[in-house]
């Protein structure tokens, strides 16, 4: 087993609604997993149980075979900050920091300089395709170069796992699964593994298996063949 | 059909919408009040002055019905005032206000706080000055409630109405041929109905600021709703349209809770003490005028301010719905300032009190103008030199919305400038420890051996034991005590000194020094002996004459105190919706950065950050400002109670808006452990 991210039994309920029913799912290193579902299946809850940002009701997570859903808030919020990567939708971007700032942030969070948090930062955006927008902020940038300065921040603390919740959901169809080539390609050449959520199979297509959820429960693929 | 849809997006807007339109109807409330307040005072003060009108004797030639004058006296340390009239032979004058016929010789009618302290006292102290009381007078004569005055009715030749007094009016009125008892506004008067006017410009305009700062916040929760309108093809007419009938629609209601608040506060407002006395409901009671207008414009106001606020989604809408850099302000808006405040030094050289509330008036718009400039500037030099995350993003949103930040400090930095303003105006420290054992007596030139005769024997009939001296054209009278018991001839041997009369009464147990203070009972037994010694002339004290100076120095504070404590409302009120208005415009930023891990305190140090920096700079620059704007018309030396007051004012103006914005981090909480990403 050389699992990073392991949830297992994972069970949530909001009130009477039963968001997830004891749900077992594993991402091998350096995996692409997507997580696919219809509105309201509870595929944004499993992911946020697997992050960390939300604690289920039962069952476990593991990260690197170290149990993490039982950690206080304070605890979980580091592990998220140093351990995990995020890329939501949109709006994750400050507007009030140019891109390289954007990126830098997370470094700055775990105590490094500005100087060479900044730095580091811009060393991401060539490889990225962003080379000569790093003073730009994001109001100044287009919906795909947005998504891209996301991804170079949720990589640049060199995270073990990068969560993404309907990354290309903003963006068109070309600009989208160009964001996802870049997004699985940097995140895998990082050495870090890669959960999307997402309703679109073209998304889907892109990572190494899919797992398919519908009230609450996993209809397919919850472990690597 | 743009006012049936804005009143479904109002009522549609969910929890937080409606919150963020509470916090706006609150704030207009609060401004609303406080506003009422801030004008009121102007009327207040000009009903008093046309209350106390009729004691102010306008003389009349061959129409004279009646011959008036005023003096003050003092019991228990509280000025009273005594008018004294008579009616002229063969005319039959009206009554002075507050009476119901006009006063026979010999006849006395008392207010009624005067009536209760002369069945209170003993006739010795004070009942004895006026035997012959024949009535109350009514509110209509009296400045404030509680006023002690007396109306004393003469012969026309009596010697009280046609004896030389003093024309300077802070002894009192000499004797006047008058028509009728309508007066003129005293000056004293008018000098407080100028002080009122400048305290009200002093609270008025940081409170429009206030006001329009209200209308921008709902324009700015608005905006990404409107940009959308836009982008969907609404016309500005439309967008405009829509955004100022929900400004007004909330801020009229805003304005009718206002109004309520200020009527449930007017019992509590008519205790400020000020001018000597509290006031009458009536006072303070918006005239119907005034009420309805400020129904009307206040809506206005907010309802302009909002279009204003609007400007960027009308010219541009991808201006709002796509975060840009922020132009930069021009420099012109310093350039103004500092004009206006190298122009102070020239408006002391001939100060009217017009100019000087234009002026202030004008120092505090340039204030205003020039803040978020001066915000953007700090907000760069933060950004520069920031080396952890949360100094960083406070000075990058400063430098992003350098407006949104002044109008959560402005409230305090605007009254740094009242502080600073007042604190240097107050008057100096007056001497304490004056004498109110030594009463002097203006007398006639030739009258001072005989008078002088006379108080010593009403001192001995009263049983006082005294020291009386005369000069050319005073006599004075040192108490001392209770006389001792007569033992034989009362009056003891002559003194050594050749201007000291003999007759002379010795103190008894418990007798004072020489200008040493004694009991408030003798001071009283010695004022009520001495009356009418001179006529038209009332004994006073040292303590006496500083009289008026105390009064007008409590006045400046409790002016002061009101002026700040407006001021200090506005800008904690304006720092605390300002906080909540911004932790729900970023509340999708912070939800997500929360999920990204960011620790919480980081957030909460940037907002801090974000207010505190700006705050300590314009604190203090408005505060060097208001020191420097009143250094023309400071009464002598800065003093000491002046500073203490700024100091309490700036420790006060941090507390307050720390502590709004800290009241808002259960929001800042709320909002982030939201776990869903997506904007609502």
């Amino acid at each position: 087993m050389n699992d990073v991210l392991a949830g297992r039994a994972l069970a949530k309920r909001f009130g009477r609604t039963v968001a997830l029913g004891g749900v077992d799912l594993a991402v091998a290193a350096a995996e692409a997993v997507a997580i696919m579902g219809p509105s309201g299946s509870g595929k944004s809850t499993l992911l946020h149980c697997l992050a960390g940002i939300m604690k289920p009701d039962a069952g476990e997570v593991h990260l690197l075979g170290q149990r993490i859903d039982d950690l206080g808030e304070r605890k979980r919020s580091a592990l998220r900050r140093t351990r995990f990567g995020f890329v939501f939708q949109f709006g994750q971007l400050l507007p009030e920091l140019p891109a390289e700032e954007n990126v830098a942030l997370p470094l700055m969070l775990g105590g490094v300089a500005r100087q060479d948090a900044v730095r580091t930062a811009r060393q991401w955006f060539g490889p990225l395709g962003l080379g000569g927008m790093e003073g730009r902020r994001p109001g100044e940038l287009s919906g795909g170069q947005a998504q891209r300065v996301a991804i170079a921040r949720a990589l640049v603390t060199k995270p073990a796992m990068v969560f993404a919740d309907e990354p290309t959901g903003a963006l068109d169809q070309t600009t989208g699964h160009e964001t996802m080539r870049l997004l699985v390609e940097v995140t895998k050449h990082n050495g870090a593994s890669l959960l999307v959520v997402t309703h679109d199979p073209d998304v889907a297509a892109w990572c190494d298996r899919t797992v398919e959820v519908r009230d609450g429960r996993l209809l397919t693929g919850g472990v690597a063949a | 059909m743009n006012l049936e849809l804005t009143w479904r997006l109002l009522k549609g807007g969910g929890r937080r919408g409606l919150l963020g339109t509470w916090l706006t109807l609150g704030a207009v409330a609060v401004a609303t009040a406080l506003l009422l307040f801030a004008v009121t005072a102007n009327f207040a003060f000009q009903s008093r002055g046309e209350r106390d009108a009729w004691r102010n004797p306008v003389p009349a030639g061959s129409a004279a019905t009646a011959v008036q004058a005023a003096r003050f006296d003092y019991v228990r340390d509280r000025r009273l005032v005594v008018v004294d009239v008579a009616a002229l032979p063969g005319r039959a004058p009206a009554p002075p206000p507050g009476l119901d016929r006009f006063p026979a010789p010999g006849q006395t009618w008392l207010s009624p706080a005067l009536a209760a302290l002369a069945r209170e006292l003993p006739a010795d102290q004070f009942a004895a000055r006026f035997p012959a009381v024949a009535g109350q007078l009514g509110e209509e004569a009296l400045a404030y409630p509680g006023e002690l005055v007396a109306v004393v009715g003469h012969r026309p030749d009596a010697p009280v109405m046609t004896a030389e007094r003093s024309d300077d009016w802070v002894v009192g009125r000499p004797p006047t041929r008058v028509a009728d008892f309508t007066g003129r506004v005293s000056e004293d008067a008018q000098a407080y109905q100028v002080l009122a006017l400048i305290a009200s410009v002093l609270m008025v305009v940081p409170l429009l600021v206030f006001g329009g700062a209200a209308a921008r916040l709902t324009v700015a929760r608005r905006d990404q709703r409107l940009a959308t309108l836009r982008l969907v093809g609404a016309t500005p007419g439309q967008v405009v349209g829509m955004t100022v009938a929900e400004a007004v629609i909330v801020a009229f209601a805003g304005a009718v809770a206002g109004t309520v608040a200020y009527a449930a506060a007017v019992p509590l407002l008519t205790r400020i003490e000020i001018g000597g006395g509290p006031w009458y409901a009536g006072d303070l009671w918006p005239h119907p005028l005034l009420l309805a207008g400020t129904l009307v414009a206040v809506p206005l106001l907010v309802g302009l301010s909002a279009v204003a606020g609007l400007r960027r989604v009308v010219v541009s809408p991808l201006g709002v719905a796509r975060r840009q850099t922020p132009p930069g302000m021009r420099v012109l808006r310093v350039l103004t300032l500092l004009a206006v405040l190298a122009a102070f030094p020239l408006v002391g050289l001939e100060p009217s009190a017009t100019v000087i509330a234009v002026a202030i008036a004008l120092a505090l718009l340039s204030l205003n103008l020039a803040g978020p400039w001066v915000v953007g500037l700090i907000g760069r030099i933060t950004a520069a030199f920031a080396r952890g995350p949360a100094l960083l993003l406070a000075g990058r949103r400063l430098v992003d919305d350098p407006r949104s930040a002044w109008r959560t400090v402005s409230g305090v930095a605007l009254t740094g400038f009242v502080a600073g303003f007042l604190g240097m105006l107050s008057p100096g420290a007056f001497s304490s420890g004056a004498s109110d054992a030594v009463f002097r007596l203006a007398v006639p030139e030739g009258r001072p051996a005989v008078v002088a005769e006379r108080a010593r024997e009403r001192m001995r009939d009263a049983g006082l034991a005294a020291r009386v001296e005369q000069a050319k054209k005073l006599v004075t009278v040192t108490v001392t005590g209770i006389a001792a018991p007569a033992t034989g001839d009362p009056a003891r041997g002559d003194t050594a000194r050749g201007d000291t009369a003999r007759g002379d009464t010795a103190a008894g147990e418990g007798a004072a020094g020489d200008g040493d203070a004694v009991d408030a009972a003798v001071v009283d037994r010695t004022r009520t002996a001495l009356a009418g010694l001179v006529p038209g002339w009332t004994p006073t004290s040292e303590a006496d004459d500083q009289r008026f100076g105390f009064q007008l120095l409590a006045d400046v504070r409790v002016g002061t105190v009101v002026v700040l404590a407006v001021s200090f409302l506005v800008a904690i009120a304006s720092a605390g919706i300002t906080a909540a208005s911004s932790v729900l415009d970023r509340r999708q930023t912070y939800g997500l950065l929360r999920l990204a891990g960011t620790p919480l305190t980081v957030l909460d140090r940037a907002r801090r950050a974000e207010t505190l920096i700006p705050l300590t700079v314009m604190g203090g620059g408005t505060i060097a400002a208001g020191v420097f704007c009143a250094t023309p018309f400071m009464l002598g030396a800065p003093n000491l109670s002046g500073a203490v007051m700024l100091g309490v004012c700036v420790a006060l103006g941090f507390a307050g808006v720390l502590g709004a914005g800290a009241l808002t981090r259960p929001l800042l909480v709320a909002v982030t452990t939201d776990p869903s990403p997506r904007p609502d």
